[in-house]
């Protein structure tokens, strides 16, 4: 007996729908033979994981509040790296760009917050943001469409030259280094939520929304839009497929790369100039790792603009659920929702894969 | 019908009431916690901190299981610490203990957002005068008593170079603190020794604590190796090496039982079972740092904060008499490490005390002969410097 690999031909809606939700339920028995191990009850960690701990607490709103932050980034970086994605272009540097963006936002906070008014402050900080990080990817587009150099590796390594300066900035202590705390003997980031914030729409109740969150919405639908209807996106599409067919068209390939990865970092410029505005402070871990995460997401939702943001609500809440789930059992630290999400990524490629072909087993004899 | 009912609904009043009233708060005192690793691990800074608040909460019949929340992996971001906090008192927590310096002041504000919990910051500088302290401990005292045990071994084996691979050096007050204490040890007893010391930039870096200690003795011909490092990696050089050392943080006896002497330790469930008594006593969480007594906790030797680890059988005669007199002088107080009066140790046993400025390796004078101690300066951070005898490598 053996199997051939057949290419599924459709594969409808509804299979997919059941082979994606299989995985991630999968996944879950796996992880609750390991929490099984630890001498926990799966089903009580799962549910405080999945109601991320909102149930009997008192501060429920803080629960929301500290979700959608996780969230705006998460999601604003997966929908920005998408657009690269599309084009084929490996942009493994969101961590980089996010940083800088990060510093430029601080930057601007410190330098000229303080004489301008709140809301004008605002947009210089994401302008500056979405700037640096956007020149930032343009660099190694350049260096691609000039010299041919490997756009994956090029990114990759330019993340830890941002991580670097950022962590310089943080340990500096000097008359010039007003990004840290001069109050402070040993050196620790200085605060501007004096200064300039993100403002938020009080709700009802003690719930308020931050402004972050409405226009990371905006920008998804307005992305959503650019790749689907708009010549750009067409382009995109084309430059994807087959650079080749781009050019033969007439398309200017080289221009269409570096204006598309310009635009995927300045958007994660952007995200961090959102994150930045809203914690007030600078951080070596800034980040949260929404560079590396994003990639999981744009992938995960098949650079689909709605789905990516289904999906970031997904993983944040099961780190921002796991987190909670395992304050209360002494024995599960945090790693395990690190561990979870590269279970469910498995299994939902593989997953994926059956949603492509098919497994046909063939008997002796059969042709 | 209704007069029972209303007999009964009132019997079971009474007594919910009375059960409340002799119920002891313990069972509803909820512990929290914000490490930088994770509680799963076996050794180091975490590690020793999660094995003090168990151990508190054991000797104090607090259910680990049902009654300590902890949030790990947390980084020295504002951000992530308040999301922290928040999880935490949406647990339920009474108090919070943050362990990491970075931490500082994210708990500086949560203490103000939320003034029914109490916060308590591991090695910071910032209080109020409710229900936010910091605690830290004369780690120094304890390695005052180690230099004693490294410097009469110094005298013994007849070799006046002493090493020190530190994870920092004069940028933290905490590792500046650490190197003077030992080095004034050893110096008391053998006062031509030198004290050379290799910064390793990094709180926690195996390769390089190993190679900074096979450099000293190779290099620096140091006879003993004392550390402030994570792992056990400087023991093990030593032994491997055929030198003596001083461990920290842990007795390394059984890492390197051919070359380890003693090593300055931490009994962090001091503390965590000081405040959490406090804290279930003191009745409403503005008053927990009028029951402290203080927003800086600062214990020593005297509350068994800080010890030695049991001497090994690789010590000089006499070690175990000598600290044991050195140690009753800082446990009642008659003498402290970092003032204007030196004790001179002989190898015999005799201490004598002699008024002598305290001067740093650049020759200037940090305390007057005959002054007093200036013990703060390791929590509030000026003690940028090194004593003189210190040398860096």
């Amino acid at each position: 007996m053996s199997f051939h690999i057949v290419k599924r031909d459709n594969c409808p809606l509804w299979k997919k729908c059941a082979l994606y939700v299989g995985a991630v339920v999968i996944a879950l028995l796996l992880g609750s033979l390991l929490l099984l191990a630890l001498g926990v009850n799966p089903v009580v960690y799962y549910s405080r994981m999945f109601t991320m701990g909102t149930v009997g607490n008192k501060i429920a709103y803080k629960v929301w509040i500290n979700y959608l932050k996780s969230f705006v980034p998460l999601a604003l970086t997966s929908v920005a790296l998408s657009l690269a994605f599309k084009m084929r272009f490996w942009n493994i540097g969101g961590e980089g760009q996010f940083i800088l963006g990060a510093i430029a936002s601080a930057f601007v906070a410190f330098t000229v917050g303080p004489f301008l008014p709140e809301p004008l402050t605002l947009i210089v900080m994401c302008l500056a943001a979405m700037a640096v990080a956007g020149l930032y990817g343009l660099f190694v587009a350049a260096l691609k469409v000039k010299f041919g150099t490997n756009e994956t590796l090029m990114t990759l390594m330019l993340n830890y030259v941002a991580l670097y300066v950022l962590i310089f900035l943080a340990e500096a202590k000097a008359d010039w280094n007003f990004f840290l705390d001069p109050g402070s003997l040993r050196p620790v980031f200085a605060s501007f939520a004096d200064i300039v914030s993100f403002p938020s729409i009080p709700l009802g109740g003690q719930f308020s929304l931050n402004l972050c969150v409405i226009f990371t919405f905006l920008i998804g639908a307005l992305v959503y839009v650019y790749l689907k209807y708009t010549k750009h996106g067409y382009e995109i599409a084309v430059v994807g497929d087959s650079a080749g067919t781009a050019r033969y068209a007439g398309m200017k390939v080289n221009k269409i790369v570096l204006r598309t990865v310009f635009l995927s970092a300045a958007l994660i410029g952007l995200a961090a100039a959102f994150k930045v505005g809203t914690a007030g402070i600078l951080s070596t871990s800034i980040t949260d790792d929404v560079g590396w995460t994003g990639i999981i997401v744009a992938w995960l939702s098949q650079l689909n603009t709605g789905v990516i943001f289904v999906v970031s609500a997904l993983i944040t809440m099961l780190h921002y659920g796991s987190t909670v789930a395992a304050a209360t059992f002494s024995q599960v630290d945090s790693s395990f929702a690190n561990m979870l999400q590269g279970v469910i990524l498995f299994l939902v490629l593989a997953a994926d894969f059956y949603t492509r072909f098919r497994v046909v087993i063939v008997k002796k004899g059969d042709k | 019908m209704k007069k029972i009912l209303a007999l009964l609904l009132a019997v079971v009043l009474v007594m919910g009431l009375t059960a409340c009233g002799t119920e002891p708060d313990t069972d509803e005192f909820i512990v929290g916690a914000i490490y930088i690793n994770s509680r799963n691990d076996t050794a180091g800074y975490t590690f020793a901190h999660h094995n003090g608040i168990t151990k508190a909460m054991e000797e104090l019949g607090l259910d680990v299981n049902t009654q300590l929340v902890i949030v790990d992996e947390v980084p020295e971001d504002k951000e992530q610490v308040l999301a922290a906090v928040d999880t935490l008192v949406g647990e339920g927590a009474d108090i919070i203990f943050g362990i990491s310096f970075g931490y500082i002041d994210a708990m500086e504000e949560a203490a103000k957002t939320y003034p029914d919990v109490i916060f308590s910051h591991a090695t910071g500088y910032k209080s109020n005068t409710t229900n936010f302290n910091n605690y830290f401990g004369r780690a120094y005292q304890a390695r005052y008593l180690a230099g004693i045990a490294a410097g009469l071994k110094s005298l013994e084996i007849g070799n006046n170079n002493v090493g020190y691979v530190a994870a920092y050096g004069t940028e933290y007050a905490e590792t500046a603190s650490g190197i003077n204490g030992f080095a004034m040890g050893v110096l008391a007893v053998n006062p031509n020794a030198t004290i050379y010391v290799k910064n390793l930039g990094a709180w926690a870096d195996e390769v390089n604590e190993a190679a900074f200690a096979n450099e000293l003795i190779d290099s620096y011909n140091c006879g003993v190796i004392s550390q402030h490092c994570d792992s056990a990696q400087p023991q093990i050089a030593a032994q491997n090496k055929g030198v003596f050392g001083c461990g920290y943080n842990s007795d390394m006896t059984p890492d390197a039982p051919k070359a380890h002497l003693t090593a300055a330790i931490w009994n962090w469930n001091v503390y965590y079972r000081t405040a959490m008594e406090a804290a279930m006593n003191c009745g409403e969480a503005s008053k927990f740092v009028e029951t402290m007594g203080s927003g800086a906790y600062y214990g020593g030797l005297k509350e068994g904060f800080v010890d030695v680890s049991p001497l090994s059988e690789n010590c000089a005669p006499k070690t175990a008499e000598i600290i044991a007199a050195v140690k009753a002088m800082m446990v009642n107080g008659e003498w402290d490490v970092f003032s204007g009066v030196k004790l001179q140790i002989s190898p015999d046993g005799t201490i004598t005390k002699v008024d002598a400025a305290l001067v740093d390796n650049n020759g200037n004078e940090i305390v007057p002969a005959g002054g007093a101690s200036v013990e703060d300066s390791v929590i509030t951070g000026t003690m940028n410097y090194f004593v003189a005898g210190v040398k860096e490598g």
